[in-house]
């Protein structure tokens, strides 16, 4: 299988002498779900940000579909979509519209963004709420619709930062479920981000540790909590931190 | 297609059916309130009838009675029944009377004394409107004396009216305007009426403007900073200048709108409140015509200021235009910069005030003081606010200051220039989402994405 994502030596100072990300290197491949786990601050959503071209890294590079983020940033931008933490949506629309503005961007043909609207509204499941205002929508159907449109348009990458954070369990459980579906019946690959380690485990083929900007390490998860003796991966983060603190 | 697309949802936030609903209201109270005040000024000029109490009754008050007719005040005579003023004005259901009681005649023409004569008005509160009531009765009160002055003039001295006329206007006043070294036959205070009109009613329109346009936009990008829908939207395959000329182009559009229905409002404001009067200098301010009904022979003022090189041409409002245009771009711009870093809906009404201050300041100061006048520093301080130039453009033009008007432009140009860099780097680069981080050190040398 190919490689959708691959990032090598990633890194970004915000300030200097302090690096968010520091040489941050993974890939993900077709199909495949991957998650950077970490507790809040370590630099999950930094990396995110560059390999979804909004900041620009201070080294290292990554290759999305073959096309670099520093030099393609636009092409980039055609094979992924990006879905940032505690997203709101423009209030005044109603969720159709949304949605028709955010399909007018991706493609100019009525035909095609027709298409993706009526996928977006079958994935989301709100039904007739759509036609409402989105001001009038609670944080889970708001949710929803974002991942709807996120992966509408059937991008190579779609990048989910803390996609269940913030939404109740049974909110919660649905997302999970939707990605899982997606990634299966259409072969698209995804990159999350969760800083709860528990939950994610029932999302991702593979996993990436993040602390203090370092990605200890990657594997899947089973394979993980083999390595390191524990039964889910908040302990395999455990023992994974002590073990780097004891080099 | 992807920016009409862009367009029309920038559009859609800023043009709500709220923001249309309070543009109506806006309107509808500019009409009401100059309505309001019309009817008063009015009642004021009102003076078309008279409710008199002739207790005289000689040929010489209907003399009086007949040349008040003439001035063209309706004269409406009622008797009384008793000293009772309060009673009378009750039972005959008026305001105020003029009573010209028995012996008015004698006092004029026989004694040769001061004449008594009467006028009882009811204290109707403190509003306007009854003031109005009581000084249309002194003029009617005037005009009787106007009346008995000149027939005194005519039965004790003989001096028929063509005399008293000459008597009372013996000079001939021309007045001439000069202005750089030009002159024409023109009362200079007609002239400033004309440039009051000229140089107020667009800088207002210029102010309403850029307040609008820095307002919405600055809404606009920082509630998409703030619900994080900015990301959203520079993640996706459309050219980020796109975006920002899809934003600035709405937020031009619909400043525009909303400072033609401000400008309607206004017109209709002013018209009201002045009356008929009103009506008569927006029209000669519009068209052009003759600023009053001055006698045949006596220059327009419009023609005057041709004459005087002060008239504008299609050049100069071309020109002038631009600077308006450029003008509203600057705040767009320094709106952007500021929306921008705004990180809460708090901090956005608290960046808003430097644009306010800097398009109210040199507002104000222009509209009372002049600048050529001032010494040097707050001038230069003055100067160094862009809009500044905008709002002396137009007098700058008529008084063919064409040095101050360029550098002015100039100026404008390479502020709008540097701001739009700004605004673009902030879009093309990642400084719109580590911006509001900074302190300001450590900034620069960062590899951009390229576009
Ligand atoms: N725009 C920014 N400017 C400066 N520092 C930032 C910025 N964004 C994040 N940081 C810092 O970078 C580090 C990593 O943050 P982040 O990537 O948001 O972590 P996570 O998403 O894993 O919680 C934190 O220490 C945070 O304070
Ligand atoms: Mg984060």
């Amino acid at each position: 299988m190919g490689k959708v994502l691959e990032v090598n030596g990633l890194s970004k100072s915000y300030k200097k002498d302090v690096l968010a990300a520091d040489s941050v290197s993974f890939s993900v491949d077709e199909g495949e779900i991957f998650a950077l786990i970490g507790p809040n601050g370590a630099g999950k959503t930094t990396t995110i940000r560059m390999i979804s071209t909004l900041i620009t890294p201070t080294g290292g590079d990554a290759l999305v579909a073959g096309h670099s983020i520093i030099s393609e940033p636009a092409k980039v931008r055609e094979n992924i979509t990006y879905l940032p933490d505690e997203a709101g949506a423009y209030k005044t629309m109603t969720g159709k519209q949304y949605l028709e503005f955010m399909a007018g961007l991706f493609t100019g043909d009525k035909h095609v963004a027709e298409r993706y609207i009526d996928r977006a509204a079958q994935i989301c499941g709100l039904g007739d709420r759509l036609n409402e205002k989105i001001g009038s929508y609670s944080r889970g159907m708001i949710r929803k619709l974002l991942l709807s449109r996120a992966v509408m348009t059937e991008p190579k990458l779609a990048i989910m930062d803390e996609a269940t954070s913030g939404l109740d369990v049974i909110n919660a459980l649905e997302i999970r479920k939707m990605i899982k579906k997606l990634a299966k019946e259409t072969g698209m690959s995804f990159l999350l981000s969760s800083h709860n380690m528990l939950e994610i485990e029932y999302v991702s083929d593979r996993v990436g540790i993040m602390t203090k900007g370092h990605l200890m390490v990657t594997g899947g998860i089973d394979e993980l909590k083999q390595r390191y003796n524990a039964a889910n991966l908040e302990e395999v983060f455990e023992r994974v931190v002590i073990e780097n603190e004891v080099r | 297609m992807r920016f009409g697309n862009l367009l029309k949802k920038e559009l859609r936030e800023l043009i709500t059916p709220q923001a249309l609903v309070s543009m109506g209201a806006m309107l509808l109270l500019f009409i009401f309130l100059g309505q309001m005040l019309g009817d008063f000024t009015d009642s004021m000029e009102d003076i078309s009838s008279a409710t008199i109490c002739v207790q005289d009754k000689t040929a010489f008050v209907d003399d009086i009675l007949a040349s008040l007719k003439e001035e063209n005040i309706e004269v409406n005579q009622v008797e009384l029944t008793s000293e009772d003023y309060a009673a009378e004005l009750d039972r005959l259901e008026l305001d105020n009377l003029v009573i010209i009681p028995a012996g008015f005649t004698d006092s004029v023409l026989v004694n040769k004394e001061p004449a008594s004569l009467k006028i009882v008005s009811k204290v109707a509160g403190g509003g306007m409107i009854s003031t109005a009531q009581t000084m249309s009765a002194t003029e009617v009160i005037d005009a009787i004396e106007k009346a008995a002055e000149d027939s005194i003039l005519l039965e004790s001295y003989g001096i028929t009216p063509e005399e008293i006329e000459r008597i009372k206007a013996p000079v001939n006043t021309t007045e001439i305007s000069v202005l750089n070294g030009k002159s024409a036959e023109v009362a200079t205070e007609e002239l400033s009426a004309v440039l009051m009109m000229q140089s107020m009613v667009v800088p207002i329109a210029l102010f309403f403007m850029v307040m609008m346009a820095s307002q919405m936009i600055m809404t606009a990008i920082s509630t998409e900073k703030i619900d994080k829908t900015l990301e959203t939207l520079l993640s996706t395959p459309v050219s980020r200048l796109s975006i920002l000329g899809a934003k600035m182009l709405a937020a031009v559009i619909s400043a525009l709108l909303n400072a033609v229905v401000m400008m309607i409002g206004m017109v209709f404001y002013v018209g009201g409140m002045l009356g008929s009067a009103g009506e008569e200098m927006m029209n000669m301010a519009v068209a052009g015509q003759e600023v009053s009904a001055s006698a045949d022979g006596v220059m327009s003022a419009m023609e005057a200021m041709g004459e005087l090189g002060m008239s504008i041409s299609v050049g100069s409002y071309v020109l002038f235009g631009i600077q308006i245009f450029i003008s509203v771009m600057i705040a767009l711009a320094i709106s952007l910069l500021l929306g921008a870093m705004a990180t809460d809906i708090k901090s956005v009404q608290t960046l808003t005030m430097p644009i306010m201050l800097v398009t109210m300041i040199p507002f104000f100061v222009t509209m009372f003081a002049d600048l050529n006048t001032m010494s040097t520093v707050p001038k230069l301080i003055m100067y160094a606010i862009p809009f500044t130039h905008a709002y002396t453009a137009m007098n700058n033009l008529v008084f063919g200051h064409t040095a101050l008007f360029w550098g002015g432009l100039v100026y404008q140009l390479v502020f709008f220039a540097v701001c739009m860099f700004l605004a673009v780097r902030l879009f093309t680069t990642d400084k719109i989402f580590t911006m509001s981080y900074q302190t300001g050190a450590g900034k620069g040398k960062k590899g951009l994405i390229k576009q």
